[in-house]
């Protein structure tokens, strides 16, 4: 699959602070999610992929052109939806986005006839000679998506587009990125720090903390690999979590009695409840499950899964591999 | 991405040359100014001298409307150098008003609405983006300074005749050359105000103390310390010697008393200063003119 977006030892320093610390990773989803707390450097790196602030170090490239090198020609090709408001508020909502087209380069009259195809793709089409000024909030996420697409980008940038939605305008937003990844004629880069949307929408995940990577996780590849493994909760025994592992099952412990066990297929479960009652320890609960996105969150804010960040190509279930 | 199927679908249409993308900045400028009556007024306001001057060359070249009108010039040439000079100052100041009333509010929204990221995250360079905006003042200011004065002078040219309008070619290039560093002069200054406090009332304001607060400091610079200094605080007054300057009118002619006698500070220093204000406005616009503000700390 094609590189989308390559990082080598990317240094951002803004301030005097180093923002984005030697990041290296290789993604090629094609809806990729990018998460992190607030401060982790989220917006920074989009900003540093639209050239807005120049890399101290390393080397960004975008479809295997350095951004640096390459800024117009890029820029060309991506579109921008930023986290906050960014509009002219007294231009009707059509005019706006036509202006936004014309911009990126396409000629007055197809300019036009795109911007009102953008306002009914998104749905504001009843609203396009309003002034953007007064739409509501959710009104102005999707103008500002449409601005965005009106010039059919090869890369969309979105950065909290859910960001004050109700949740049905949410579902609507989240329905419209699915919808443009679909196509199959542009590549998504969402930056959220919220789980269930880059999960309900991505392929591809990068984790990032205080400007880090702590995880690169291919999530495509995880629903592909359909792993599942067993979730224990059971009450202190001594020896009984090394037995596991002598089994050959992979095996972490979480603390209050919670296991995660990956079974290989040789080993059924009845064996586990053989050790258990060998070691003296009661089963609680039992639940096969997968490792959701936010499992694999959690895990690289706690630090545990930094080892696994990126080396390109991001390897399967990479996350996994520190059970 | 046709309407009735409502699917995304990328453009792949012919593209504008990149070179002129800025012009469309100017385009939506200019008629966004336009949208406002009371600006489209002031605009045919600022055109009048103009007819007016336009009637009056014709007049004093006009036996038949002077004998109409019981009027009679004599052999005095009423159309020289300090009657254009007098022109392109009264409309100078026409479109400073102009541009106090307008350049501030072209970026000062851009940045209220935090628009700027959206057109640098466009293949649009600051420059382009600077120069899109600078284009729209720079082409009303021609409009009203200029452009119609070079008008008057060609039409003087062809009624005077007997060669006036080749023995009197340098005053075109002066007209184009005053105007012209007017201009840049007042759209730098109106832009730079307007990216650096970012709210077009204040911009407005600062651009009025500056022409008309500032002169004052200078006065009391040139009592206290008792120099001529204090002029160059005074950029009217500069402008006005590099204008007599470039009209080769004397300036012994001018105002005689102390506060606005021309010739205190030297040529060079006025032109020194006047360009040492428009690049410290580029410096300012370069510094402050980003998609992204960084805070230091």
């Amino acid at each position: 699959m094609a590189k989308v977006i390559e990082l080598d030892n990317l240094l951002v320093r803004l301030g005097g602070r180093v923002i984005l610390d030697r990041l290296a990773a290789s993604l090629s989803g094609k809806c990729i999610g990018l998460l992190g707390p607030n401060g982790s450097g989220k917006s920074t790196l989009i900003n540093t992929m639209l050239g807005f602030y120049p890399p101290e170090g390393g080397t960004l490239r975008i479809f295997g052109k350095d951004v640096q090198r390459n800024l117009r020609e890029l820029r060309a090709q991506i579109g921008y939806m930023p986290e906050s408001d960014a509009f002219i508020a007294d231009m009707t909502g059509v005019r706006f986005v036509r202006y936004m087209a014309e911009i990126s380069g396409l000629p007055s009259r197809e300019a036009m006839e795109r911007a009102h195809e953008a306002f009914f793709y998104v749905g504001l089409g009843e609203a396009r000679y309003r002034k953007v000024g007064t739409y509501s909030l959710g009104m102005k996420q999707l103008a500002k998506l449409a601005q965005a697409i009106v010039h059919g980008p090869r890369l969309l940038l979105l950065d909290e587009p859910t960001n004050g939605l109700d949740p049905e305008a949410r579902q609507r937003m989240l329905h419209l990125v699915r919808e443009i990844r679909d196509t199959g004629e542009v590549n998504l880069l969402i930056s959220s720090h919220l789980l269930r949307d880059i999960e309900e929408c991505c392929d591809e995940v990068i984790i990032l903390k205080e400007g880090r990577i702590a995880a690169v996780c291919n999530l495509e590849e995880e629903r592909k690999a359909n792993l599942k493994f067993l979730e224990l909760e059971v009450t202190q025994g001594n020896g009984f979590l090394e037995s596991v592992r002598a089994l050959g099952c992979e095996c972490a412990s979480f603390g209050a009695g919670t296991l995660k066990v990956v079974l290989p297929d040789n080993i059924e479960v009845r064996q586990l409840y053989r050790l258990a009652a060998e070691h003296s320890v009661q089963i609680r609960r039992m639940n096969y499950r997968r490792d959701s996105l936010e499992d694999i969150f959690l895990k690289a804010m706690s630090g545990g899964a930094t080892t696994t960040a990126a080396p390109p190509p991001p390897p399967p279930r990479s996350v996994h591999g520190s059970l | 991405m046709a309407v009735y199927k409502r699917t995304y679908k990328a453009y792949r249409g012919p593209l504008t040359p990149a070179w002129s993308r800025f012009m469309v900045l100017s385009r939506y400028g200019f008629s966004t100014l336009f949208e406002s009556r009371p600006f489209t007024a002031y605009v045919v306001l600022c055109m009048l001298p103009f007819l007016v001057g336009l009637v009056f060359i014709y007049v004093v070249h006009s036996t038949a409307i002077q004998s109409l009108l019981n009027v009679r010039f004599g052999r005095t040439p009423l159309i020289n150098n300090f009657w254009f000079l007098a022109f392109l100052s009264f409309e100078a100041w026409m479109g400073f008003l102009l541009t106090a009333w307008a350049a501030p509010g072209m970026i000062s929204k851009d940045f209220a609405n935090q628009s700027v990221q959206l057109y640098l995250s466009r293949p649009l360079s600051r420059a382009e983006y600077l120069l899109g905006k600078v284009s729209v003042m720079a082409g009303l200011l021609s409009c009203t300074t200029w452009i119609p004065a070079l008008i008057l002078f060609f039409v003087q040219a062809q009624l005077e005749g007997h060669g006036w309008g080749w023995d009197n070619l340098w005053l075109a290039g002066s007209i184009f050359i005053g105007a012209m560093m007017w201009i840049a002069l007042i759209s730098l200054l109106a832009m730079a105000l307007a990216v650096w406090v970012r709210w077009r009332i204040a911009a407005t304001a600062l651009m009025m103390a500056i022409f008309f607060v500032l002169p004052g400091f200078g006065v009391v610079v040139n009592a206290i310390l008792r120099t001529r200094w204090g002029s160059l605080l005074n950029l009217s007054y500069l402008i006005t010697n590099v204008w007599w300057h470039l009209f080769r009118i004397p300036v012994a002619d001018g105002p005689t008393d102390r506060l606005t006698r021309l010739g205190q500070v030297p040529l060079w220093a006025a032109w020194g200063t006047l360009l040492a204000v428009c690049a410290l406005c580029v410096w300012v616009l370069n510094r402050k003119l980003k998609a992204r503000e960084v805070v230091r700390g």
